[in-house]
């Protein structure tokens, strides 16, 4: 009996010398309430070595379940991870309202060009609309190149529904040809490692370790671009993608396809520099293929023979090309500078007008996006360019200016 | 001095015959104890939990992941309550084996029953208290059951639930039961029924003549051997507490009606695989209730085969018939329990 007793003792201190242990390796919690939620989370606990995702999104702000989602006063991982939102990728396309919508941030709000999701969402790139609509025109399933289905239903397009299509070579179609959309799993393979929804552009794609990296942009390298575009090509004789198959070392080379035809600017700036938020995310409205909305010419920023580029004069504070330039900081844009517009109005907030003597051919500066870079340029008049002002697809300069490679 | 509460349930001696951890298997002492566990550490818990939908799930969180010591609190909580069903059916079973149900034990041996099924709905109650996603499909389920009761489902639906749907007047409902309306109950029959063993003339012995031994115990000794089982039951849930946490989930988000179907807790999963197979009112009422209705009239099946002279030990002739019946009805449940497994395993 009495052994009996101090056995039973000593395991039982031994086992709540056990649960001391347990409560003594617990890390402190290490909790914050967002300005946004005013709910404490605890996430920075485990991960308190993440950097800031951008300065517009800051912590003390935000948080990380505003975003994410997940259990905020769980610190155990599963259960503090069983409701995020799109796993490590809040904004894919299929939460990405809940993640990043509401009024006061990037949907559902009356301001102009802040209502990203609903733009996105009816985008080529999301819908793939353009693709579907010539590839069913191609194979006498649809009358016209009209855009009629996206991946996804949205409004002004059915879904496209493969099993329902009664060619086999559309059914092909549907399952070797999709991997490109936003809201698509990419291809296998570090060229083609990205994101889905929001982050396909504005967050770098896994390291090839296959650690993640939390940071969201808008100063995208032409690599994040070429993670969908510039890798191949899908061959409507077999319904299959083709990677291209050069082995490109620099910049030059790895930028296009071998085929492309482009000019010294088109290959040492990056895509997003002439590239536009309305080109790249949509405007809201449904677009039949990519020439429709990609609208940016060389005139755009050369000008023509006849005319100098469009400019505008910033005179307010909230003058969308300031909030640009603030998620960016590669310019000291000011109210009163002037800078370049394209035809739809969008600034080209990047590209100032140098202050110069009237009535001379004024010079422009361009920081480059991804990387601050300065560099100056001319407009077309005043140059030694003949090129007439209503030919002005690229293909005509791409006569005189293509770079050799 | 007039005796205490203690003295009651320690009489002077006891027969050493039966006091043996072998006849008794300990269990209503553990029953004793689990309860005094499962009642403290459920007060230390009240202090933390909230009864909101909002709050509930989190206040939990709050208490396992923040509160220093919160996690052994709660899983302490959660162990003993297992424990406690786990003994008090094992307790039962001990009483029909041994034939200890016969009179004067009659009324006792009802009296225990009706603590193993508040004991239930405690447990129960308790386990919807979480109000997270692990106990959603249960809430939902088993609230509806009621509502397939003939004429009177929706009543006591009603009454039940407070709406036509789980929402927060459940939750408050459920808090009010399981600390008070079942917490009530539980103490007024279960101090009854200590009452009664006592009244009832303690452990179930053969009568003086047609015993094999007049060895005792002292109520010293007896208290010792108390003492040493609540030490090892202690380390046993301080093991479980510390190893095997209590279950968790992610909140019942507000306006979500759809439960996917989880698991109910283990001592209803043989209900939960008896609904599969059809009617809920009979399935799920009416053969439950049936089970509980065999187990309460075990005193009542053909008793007089029973001698008192076989009692003291285990599975005496007399009680044959009770002892065949209660070990199928108790086959079929754990088989049930089984197949309502099954499917983790794929």
């Amino acid at each position: 009996m009495r052994r009996g007793l101090l056995l039973a003792s000593l395991l039982l201190f031994v086992a709540s010398t056990y649960v001391l242990w347990q409560q003594y390796r617990i890390p402190k919690p290490i909790g914050i309430t967002p300005s946004l939620t005013g709910q404490a989370e605890y996430c920075l606990t485990c991960h308190a070595d993440l950097p800031e995702i951008s300065q517009s999104h800051p912590v003390e702000t935000f948080g990380c379940v505003l975003c994410h989602g997940g259990e905020p006063l769980a610190l155990a991982a599963d259960l503090a991870h069983s409701t995020m939102r799109g796993g490590a990728n809040p904004s894919d396309l299929s939460v990405v309202e809940v993640s990043c919508g509401g009024e006061k941030c990037h949907s559902g709000t009356s301001q102009v060009d802040r209502d990203h999701i609903q733009r996105v969402i009816t985008s080529l790139q999301a819908t793939y609309a353009g693709a579907i609509a010539q590839v069913r025109y191609a194979f006498g399933a649809q009358p016209d190149l009209t855009a009629q289905m996206g991946v996804y239903a949205v409004d002004g397009l059915s879904a496209f529904d493969p099993t329902t299509e009664s060619s086999p070579v559309l059914k092909a179609f549907g399952s070797n040809c999709l991997s490109c959309h936003l809201s698509a799993q990419p291809l296998e393979g570090d060229e083609y490692s990205r994101w889905s929804g929001c982050s396909a552009c504005h967050s770098p794609a896994p390291r090839e370790d296959g650690t993640l990296v939390h940071k969201l942009t808008t100063s995208m390298l032409y690599t994040q671009c070429d993670k969908c575009h510039n890798r191949g090509n899908y061959n409507l004789a077999d319904m299959q993608f083709h990677p291209r198959d050069d082995t490109p070392t620099d910049r030059l080379h790895d930028y296009y396809q071998p085929i492309a035809e482009f000019t010294l600017c088109e290959w040492t700036l990056d895509c997003v520099e002439c590239h536009t938020r309305q080109e790249a995310m949509g405007d809201g409205h449904i677009y039949n293929n990519k020439k429709e909305i990609q609208y940016i010419r060389c005139r755009t920023c050369h000008g023509t023979l006849d005319s100098l580029p469009l400019t505008y004069t910033i005179n307010d504070e909230n003058d969308l090309a300031l909030r640009l330039a603030f998620l960016n900081p590669i310019a000291d844009l000011k109210v009163g500078d002037t800078i370049l517009m394209t035809d739809k109005g969008e600034p080209l907030w990047n590209i100032r007008v140098l202050p110069g003597v009237e009535g001379t051919t004024p010079t422009y500066e361009l920081f480059s996006k991804a990387e601050g870079q300065r560099s100056t340029f001319k407009p077309v008049i005043g140059s030694t360019c003949q090129q007439k002002p209503d030919l002005q697809d690229a293909r005509y300069c791409h006569e005189c200016h293509a770079t050799q490679r | 001095m007039r005796p205490s509460f203690y003295d009651h349930l320690h009489p002077p001696t006891i027969p050493a015959a039966q006091a043996r951890l072998r006849y008794t298997l300990g269990t209503g002492g553990l029953g004793v104890f689990l309860t005094l566990v499962v009642g403290f550490t459920g007060i230390l818990v009240t202090f933390f939990y909230i009864p909101t939908p909002e709050q509930a799930a989190k206040s939990v969180q709050e208490l396992t992941f923040l509160v220093p010591f919160g996690w052994l609190m709660r899983n302490l909580h959660y162990w003993s309550a297992q424990l406690l069903v786990l003994v008090a059916i094992m307790h039962l079973l001990r009483v029909v084996f041994t034939g200890a149900y016969l009179p004067p034990r009659r009324l006792n041996y009802l009296l225990g029953l009706s603590l193993l099924v508040i004991c239930l709905f405690l447990d129960f109650t308790g386990y919807v208290l979480r109000w997270d996603e692990g106990v959603h499909w249960a809430l939902v389920a088993g609230t509806n059951l009621v509502r397939s009761i003939p004429l009177v489902g929706e009543g006591l639906y009603k009454a039940l639930v407070g709406g036509s749907q789980p929402g927060a007047t459940t939750l408050i409902r459920f808090y009010a039961w399981h600390l008070f309306g079942l917490m009530l109950i539980m103490m007024a029959i279960g101090v009854w029924h200590l009452f009664r063993v006592r009244r009832d003339g303690g452990i179930a012995v053969p009568p003086p003549e047609h015993r094999t031994t007049h060895a005792r115990i002292t109520r010293k000794e007896l208290a010792r051997r108390e003492g040493l089982a609540m030490v090892w039951a202690t380390f046993v849930l301080v093991v479980l507490a510390s190893l095997v946490p209590a279950p968790l989930a992610p909140g019942i988000q507000e306006g979500s009606t759809s439960a996917s179907e989880n698991l109910a807790p283990w001592f209803f999963l043989w209900v939960q695989q008896l609904l599969k197979y059809g009617d809920p009112f009979i399935f799920g009422v009416l053969i439950p209730l049936g089970a509980l209705l065999i187990v309460a009239l075990v005193p009542y099946i053909t008793p007089q085969r029973l001698s008192p002279t076989e009692l003291g030990r285990w599975f005496p002739h007399g009680g044959r018939n009770v002892q065949i019946l209660i070990a199928i009805l108790g086959g079929v449940i754990i088989l049930l329990t089984l197949l309502a497994l099954l499917p983790l395993l794929n």
